[in-house]
């Protein structure tokens, strides 16, 4: 493991809070004002049983999170997201039994007040495993499962309406999805699969990434893909053994590999999530791929640079399962523990 | 673990019981919700402490049956035992995850001392520092950080200050800590044992009367009294105070007399200089202390040649207040006798003693600041709460009471016993450190391979106790194998067993099962886990996550046999439009050098398919080349199933048939026609099944090649 060391007055402030649940997912909400702020976690207490989305409000002094309101959902999450459209906060959170969750919070105070679901029945996945993604400004969310479907979903006041975009019949799964773009988005699946689709184009995806990776090397599964608003012909993902990759569309079949197992990897393990720094201001003409984020099974949040050394910012002795960087706040990230714990980093 | 129920189900009950059993039986009303009469229970085991109770309905006759009913029966989970009154079980997780990290810790600290014995000689003897770090950890664990020892008054209406909750799990940690793991500690036992006591007093409230008790009580009333000193109440919580040495506690409560109040401080003059002079006697009572504890009221001394010094200075001037004149001039007589009272405990006057104090360990602890401050080695130390238990005999037993009589009588087995009974299978992994870290005989009793263990150690048997409770929750399986593999004997088995009974249905779940794997080096099982993944995904219809796993599993024989039921499905389905599913899967398969079984031949089909789709498309020749080279390499190659060799040269046709020149050389028109032969003969053989092709498919084929023959001939 590699990483540069950092000076003392360079390292984030970590406060660990203990939730007594385990926490599936957990994202920022969109600020409200300038004084108040929010997060979501989607939590699963083991002792009853149940499982919850919950938003918690961030008391500065000590550093706490005060639960503020609660939703209570039929089963696990499996992916959580979180934007705003109009004056309104919107969650999405896909669940392990296929349902899909569309929750509405008021802006003046941060409490859900609507819902609109999609529950298991309605067949929007058939088995455990979906991920969800919701497009920026909050009107539409794409699906994908490893079912092989993929489904948008487009969000009204009181229902949503489903469309399946493609069905692959199970021959292809998938882990993971991301908006490029109102019309375009990416998803990740087994042997570190990239498509990019586009909605007026259904029928299957517009482009498929697979390059042939290096023999004595498995192919693993993308857990997590980012895509940045100032480049969408580069698609960034995550997954086993430590691999970080960028697909540029531009340069098919070639991976730009930002971490891998071996020497220079910070991790060995699964990379859970990957996002685009936004705390760093990289100049916008590198031809680099920008700065990125990442957390993975061993325990460790880290920044990972095209040919930089990675910098560590976390290193926990149990899983790092996911986490958000605030886009508000660049510099603060908030990070769920295998332990039962939320991690809320500061950095200076 | 199954029985059919007696006929009782009328109220409710299952099983009739006798009254004389009904002390030792925990009932667990069932909400089942079922029509009685149930016909049938199956109870078996579920995760953990739980039972999963199947009832099952008679089946209802049918005039009685409404459209609601239904169910046919219920499965029901029943959590056993209350669990702990004092921890939550989300605060034991806690406490479980905690002790994760102290106690890999120490473990590698262990093996890389080991190694170091076998380089050179001599035994390490600060091995107990590593303990007491680990120790440190763990207290930090179970609780906030340590504040003042003792009780404080603040304002006059606040004696005893509400802290964090103690606990008897800290409590008794602690205890273990000072006994055995802080090795600087030994020289001042007593003195440990009287800061521990001022934390813990309040946790001895639940059995039996304590000094904390009665000062909380005390300190509820103290509002509404008027003359304090004429209280009687008030001069005995003092003495009870001052007895087991809370001397701040005492000193502000003294200050509180009403001889200080300003009004009466003129005709109160010599009481109050009595008052006074107790006071400041209290507060400079000698301590021998070997680390500078804040807020500590008493002279603190680190020598003991400088403390026995300054003990026999302050006895004699407490001797000589005791027998001053002023004290029959104070005409104050709750004054006079409460004071006394106070010196005559300092004297350490055991009737006193034995009046203040509540229960034997507070008398214990009186005994070492009063009488005996000089006590050393655990042997007397255990006679004189013999002593003090003789005095004051318990009625009722503290779950501490036990652990400390074990510990005195220096009795290993008593002590491992008592944690385990009333601190949990936690508390003994745990605190079995300590104890070896404490003596050498210890050491011996808990490492020696028992013959009724099954051949395994006291330590390797309480570790694996403890690493089963974490296996048998959802959330705590995944440090499991920490314990498990610091088991010499037992460990890895029990380990493989909690790794295959995860379930695979989770790709999170079954990752993290993997890395698991990965970092103990446990190929054969991350393998065979994936073998049954891949399987499990197959049968649920997701081929493409079947065929990464028994792929990564690297299974070939797997991989062939799905091969031959893909087939099935591609030679139906592989029009052009299903295609594009497919194409995934087959990019999935990866380059030609990764395990693929019979697979691989759908990758040479796909190439084949695409030349041919381009052929359709515009008319190249080169294009019409390239399909030859794949559909030669095709029917070459022994995995491509002779049911498809049909279908292939059926789709080829227009290959053979190309206008320009003829697209395969004599030889390769000799192959395939061979195959041709060989097929017609397989024809003849039973349970082979006819292509879905044009009953003029074979013929055509046949004169088509038989042209490109002759015009190769003529080429060549």
């Amino acid at each position: 493991m590699a990483a540069t060391a950092m000076s003392v007055s360079e390292r984030p402030v970590i406060h660990r809070l203990p939730q007594h649940k385990y926490i599936d997912a957990v994202r920022w909400l969109p600020p409200l004002s300038t004084f108040d702020r929010f997060a979501v976690l989607a939590a699963f207490d083991t002792d009853s049983g149940s499982s919850s989305i919950e938003i918690h409000s961030l008391n500065p002094n000590p550093l706490s999170l005060q639960p503020h309101s609660s939703f209570s959902s039929s089963s696990r999450v499996s992916s959580l997201r979180a934007s705003q459209f109009l004056q309104k906060t919107v969650v999405a959170a896909s669940t392990a039994a296929g349902s899909l969750h569309i929750l509405f919070s008021d802006s003046a105070d941060a409490t859900f007040e609507s819902e609109v679901s999609m529950p298991e029945e309605e067949g929007l996945h058939s088995v455990p495993g979906s991920c969800v993604d919701l497009m920026d400004g909050g009107v539409e969310c794409v699906t994908v499962g490893e079912d092989g479907r993929v489904n948008l979903v487009s969000i009204g006041n009181s229902n949503l309406s489903c469309d399946r975009l493609f069905d692959s019949g199970g021959l292809v799964s998938y882990t993971a999805a991301k908006w490029a773009s109102p019309m375009e988005f990416a998803t990740g699946g087994y042997g570190f699969s990239l498509q990019w689709w586009d909605k007026r184009k259904p029928g299957g995806p517009v482009s498929q990434f697979k390059a042939n990776w290096d023999q004595k090397f498995t192919a693993g599964i993308v857990h997590s893909i980012d895509i940045h608003p100032s480049r969408k012909h580069t698609c960034l993902a995550g997954g086993s053994l430590g691999t970080v990759f960028a697909w540029d569309l531009r340069w098919q079949q070639q991976p730009i590999i930002l971490s891998e197992a071996g020497v220079q990897s910070i991790s060995e393990s699964e990379v859970w999530e990957v996002q685009y720094d936004r705390c760093i201001k990289s100049s916008t003409t590198s031809t680099r791929i920008l700065p990125a984020v990442i957390c993975s099974e061993d325990g460790i949040l880290a920044i990972i640079e095209q040919g930089e050394e990675p910098i560590e910012l976390l290193a926990e002795p149990c899983a790092i399962n996911g986490f958000d960087i605030d886009r508000h706040n660049p510099s603060d990230v908030i990070c769920s523990l295998e332990w039962e714990a939320v991690a809320i980093l500061t950095r200076r | 673990m199954s029985r059919v129920a007696s006929d009782t189900v009328g109220n409710g009950a299952l099983v009739p019981f006798s009254e004389d059993t009904k002390d030792s039986l925990a009932v667990y009303p069932l909400h089942h919700g079922l029509a009685p009469p149930i016909s049938r229970i199956a109870i078996s085991w579920a995760r953990g402490n739980s039972l999963r109770v199947s009832l099952f309905a008679a089946p209802s006759s049918e005039h009685s049956r409404t459209p609601q009913d239904h169910s046919g029966g219920k499965v029901l989970e029943v959590k056993l035992g209350v669990g702990d009154p004092e921890i939550s079980d989300s605060r034991w997780r806690q406490i479980a995850y905690g002790s994760v990290a102290p106690f890999a810790l120490l473990q590698s600290r262990r093996s890389a001392l080991s190694e170091m014995i076998k380089s050179s000689s001599p035994y390490q003897m600060d091995w107990w520092e590593n303990v007491l770090e680990y120790s440190k950890d763990i207290t930090s664990l179970l609780g906030g950080p340590k504040l003042p020892p003792g009780p404080i008054i603040e304002e006059r209406t606040d004696i005893v200050k509400k802290r964090e909750e103690p606990t008897c799990l800290k409590a008794a940690w602690e205890l273990l800590e000072i006994f055995y793991a802080d090795k600087q500690s030994q020289a001042w036992l007593p003195e440990k044992l009287v800061d521990w006591l001022a934390d813990y007093d309040s946790l001895f409230s639940s059995t039996h009367e304590t000094v904390y008790g009665k000062l909380a009580r005390f300190q509820k009333e103290l509002v509404n009294i008027q003359v304090l000193e004429d209280d009687p109440r008030y001069w005995e919580v003092m003495s009870s105070a001052l007895s087991v040495g809370w001397l701040d506690i005492v000193v502000k409560m003294l200050r509180l007399h009403g001889s200080y109040q300003l009004d009466q401080l003129s005709n109160r003059e010599l009481e109050n200089g009595l008052v006074e002079a107790v006071a400041v006697l209290i507060s400079k009572m000698p301590r021998l202390c070997h680390e500078s504890t804040n807020g500590k009221l008493g002279e603190l001394f680190k020598s003991k040649p400088d403390f026995i010094k300054a003990w026999e200075k302050w006895r004699s001037q407490i001797t000589k207040l005791d027998c001053s004149p002023f004290w029959i001039q104070c005409d104050n007589h709750h004054t006079r006798e409460g004071l006394r009272n106070l010196l005559q405990i300092m004297l350490g006057n055991t009737e006193s003693l034995c009046m203040a104090t509540c229960y034997w360990i507070e008398l214990y602890i009186s005994h070492f600041l009063y009488i005996r401050p000089f006590t050393t080695g655990i042997e007397s130390m255990y006679n004189l709460a013999q002593k003090c238990i003789q005095l004051k005999p318990p009625s009722s037993n503290h779950k501490l009471t036990g652990l400390i009589v074990g510990i005195l009588e220096e009795n290993t087995e008593v002590v491992l016993a008592e944690s385990s009974r009333e601190f949990g299978p936690w508390m003994v992994a745990h605190a079995i450190e300590l104890l070896t870290a404490g003596s050498e005989q210890a050491e011996i009793v808990l490492h020696d391979e028992r013959y009724n263990l099954g051949g395994i150690s006291m330590i390797e048997l309480h570790r694996l106790v403890y690493a089963q409770v974490l296996s048998s929750h959802a959330l705590t399986w995944q440090i499991a194998p920490i314990y498990l593999t610091s088991c010499m004997k037992q460990g890895m088995g029990l380990l493989e067993n909690l790794l295959y009974r995860q379930s695979i249905q989770h790709n999170d779940l079954l990752l993290k099962n993997i890395e698991i794997c990965r970092l103990y080096e446990l190929d054969h099982i991350s393998s065979d886990i994936m073998k049954v993944a891949g399987v499990y995904h197959w049968k649920h219809g997701h081929k493409g996550a079947g065929v990464y796993w028994l792929q990564r599993s690297k299974d070939t024989s797997r991989l062939n046999r799905i091969a031959q039921q893909l087939f099935d499905s591609v030679g139906k389905s592989i029009s052009d439009e299903s295609f594009k599913q497919w194409e995934g899967l087959i990019e999935l398969l990866g380059s030609e050098s990764k395990p693929a079984g019979g697979l691989e031949f759908l990758h040479k089909y796909r190439d084949f398919k695409r030349s041919l789709q381009q052929i359709y498309g515009g008319k190249s020749t080169d294009a019409a080349r390239q399909a030859v080279g794949s559909l030669i390499l095709l029917m070459k190659n022994p995995s491509t199933p002779q049911r498809f060799w049909l279908p292939l040269l059926y789709d080829s046709l227009k290959l053979f048939n190309w206008k320009e020149c003829p697209l395969l050389n004599v030889s390769e028109t000799n192959l395939l026609l061979n195959k041709l032969q060989e097929l017609s003969w397989a024809r003849l053989r039973p349970h082979f099944s006819e292509p879905n092709l044009p009953a003029e498919a074979l013929s055509s084929i046949r004169l088509a090649l038989a042209t490109n023959l002759g015009r190769a001939i003529l080429d060549e």
